[in-house]
């Protein structure tokens, strides 16, 4: 590479080095250099001309090709900013990002029923209260997945089933996350719960109980009716608890919390199972396009 | 239906679908080579059910079919035909906060193409191919419905697919958007395979270089627009009033009677039109069309 007499060899403090730029040239460039560089040649003529003259035409056709393609990408929202921030791969961060759930209106709703129900329980001296608390817990993950995925909530639902993506894949991408933050936000709840001690985390196993077999349900009764069927039988069941029962409900008790694990492990591998059933739209039920705003 | 397709991109046998008692697709049969394939019927023909099938979005009851050499029939095939395919669908859905950029870049994720710089420059690519490269940064919901619409298609066009399904594509756009979509669609169908149905004969006239007409679940014709037009030949006339013995009639922009269906003695026939051969095809089908 010949030198010229138009590039001075010092260059002033505001422009890139001449061996970063050869560096950069050759796409070796580290960040946060790299970033700098890239934000810098975007503004300056005179180190976008020693740029050329000190790289290879081949891997700087890249760089420009990355620098274009960063000036073009739009700036993430909040939640996949933060996602990527964490570590996620940006593509796993758009597909989380078009999660419904996933949206701070409804991470915030969920808190909020949670606040209620704990503030409820604090100041309610009475033994039943607990069960209050116990008794809707689990039933947020399980809202909260059912929402996640489905021809009712996804407006690209269809366009997502005929994606090479396996369907199963992107139900995976997206429940995993909603579980974690659902039952995050459950323990939060339970740590405001600390005169109960151990026994305010009676919901867990019933919550993966829930979950799973709403999941398990779901290619067969359809996103909407699987987890409202779920939900409907676990509050039958607690009613029927109450009723019968005197003292701790039955599914807080221990035989009661070994049904829900046995539940919960049965379900899911039945779900995972069936997996290949979620790569296809039910044939039983026209798709009728999302009812949400969403579609034209 | 003389003319046999030279290769067969797209072939299907025996297609069925039931929704409860209605027969959906009824034992539907069909070729499509390179190029644009018209997919016309009346409302309930059929039409979005068999290109939700071709799509892989919804598997048949009965029958099989392959698209470019894959079968969907098996989870493998399945994946191998959703990687050649190009899917917009009838009412295509949008998270309505997404940019015209991210929303394509999400299709294109679902596409599998995981490498950020080349999924960014294919999604500058198919917004480039239906100019809307100027709005790409504008969020969907400020988007008028025909720039969502090209928003829909350069999705489907993402990745080169090698078959393009396109539901009902220009419903709801103005005449001039109709014409745009038109000439993008055409550009599309060079060197592929796209299904297009609609049930305007006139974006099968200026568009397609094969027709299917579907009705009932049923394929009711299958060959060339101008075989289609044929079929009307001889039995569309010219009277000064309404011929009653018409199986369908409408006055036409000079005040006289354009009738199809056996003529009389003597009728003063004219050369018929592919909406001619349409409404024959369909005739005794269609209690819409006959209204109409």
């Amino acid at each position: 590479m010949s030198e010229t007499n138009e590039v001075r060899e010092t260059v002033p403090t505001w422009h890139v080095a001449r061996e970063d730029l050869r560096a950069y040239g050759r796409g070796e460039l580290a960040p946060p250099m790299l970033w700098s560089a890239d934000t810098h040649l975007m503004a300056c003529a005179h180190c976008r001309a020693v740029l050329a003259e000190v790289s290879d035409p081949a891997p700087l056709d890249e760089g420009w090709e990355r620098l274009d393609a960063e000036l073009d990408a739009p700036r993430p929202g909040l939640m996949e900013s933060l996602l990527v921030r964490t570590g996620m791969a940006d593509h796993t961060a758009r597909l989380l990002a078009a999660t419904p759930v996933l949206r701070l209106s409804w991470l915030g709703a969920v808190a909020a029923v949670l606040a209620m129900t704990v503030v409820a329980v604090n100041s309610s001296r009475a033994p039943g209260t607990l069960s209050l608390f116990l008794a809707l817990a689990p039933l947020l993950p399980l809202a909260g997945v059912a929402l996640s995925y489905g021809p009712a909530l996804d407006p690209t639902y269809e366009m997502a089933v005929v994606s090479p993506m396996h369907g199963f894949r992107l139900l995976m991408i997206r429940t995993v996350p909603v579980l974690t933050v659902a039952l995050v936000l459950n323990g939060l709840a339970t740590l405001a719960l600390p005169s109960y001690g151990v026994r305010a985390l009676a919901w867990l196993l019933p919550a993966l109980a829930l979950t799973a077999t709403g999941l398990a349900l779901t290619p067969r009764l359809g996103p909407v009716l699987a987890p409202a069927l779920v939900g409907g039988v676990w509050v039958a069941l607690l009613v029927v608890a109450q009723m019968s029962g005197d003292g701790t409900l039955a599914p807080y008790t221990v035989p009661g919390q070994g049904v829900a694990a046995a539940v919960a492990a049965l379900a899911t591998g039945f779900f995972y199972l069936r997996r290949d059933r979620f790569d296809a739209v039910s044939a039983r039920v026209p798709f009728t396009g999302p009812s949400g705003g969403g579609a034209l | 239906m003389s003319d046999l397709l030279p290769a067969p991109t797209v072939s299907a046998a025996g297609l069925t679908l039931r929704y409860g008692r209605t027969a959906a697709l009824d034992d539907v049969s069909l070729r499509l080579g390179e190029g644009v394939t018209g997919l016309l019927g009346p409302n309930g023909a059929g039409k979005t059910t068999l290109l939700r099938v071709l799509a892989t979005a919804v598997p048949p009851d009965r029958g099989a079919f392959s698209v470019l050499g894959h079968d969907p029939g098996t989870s493998a095939g399945r994946q191998e035909v959703r990687r050649v395919l190009g899917y917009l669908p009838q009412t295509p859905g949008f998270h309505p906060d997404f940019s015209a950029f991210e929303f394509v870049d999400y299709v294109a994720i679902l596409k599998e193409l995981t490498d950020r710089t080349a999924r960014h420059r294919e999604v500058r690519r198919v917004l480039d191919a239906v100019a809307l490269s100027d709005v790409r940064g504008r969020r969907l919901k400020k988007l008028s419905g025909g720039m969502r619409q090209r928003v829909a298609l350069a999705a489907a066009l993402v990745g080169d697919p090698g078959f393009l399904v396109l539901d009902e594509p220009t419903v709801g756009l103005d005449p001039e958007q109709r014409m745009r979509f038109r000439e993008l669609i055409a550009r599309a169908g060079e060197g592929r395979t796209v299904l297009l149905s609609t049930h305007q004969t006139e974006d099968v006239a200026m568009l397609c270089h094969r027709v299917i007409v579907m009705a009932g679940g049923r394929v009711r014709f299958e060959g060339t627009p101008a075989e289609l037009a044929a079929r009307a030949a001889g039995r569309v006339w010219s009277s000064t009033e309404r011929d009653p013995g018409a199986w369908a009639g409408w006055r036409t922009g000079t005040g006289s009677f354009r009738n199809v269906g056996d003529p009389p003695e003597g009728a003063d026939l004219l050369e018929p039109t592919l909406e001619d051969g349409y409404l024959l095809t369909l005739d005794g089908e269609s209690s819409e069309v006959r209204a109409a």
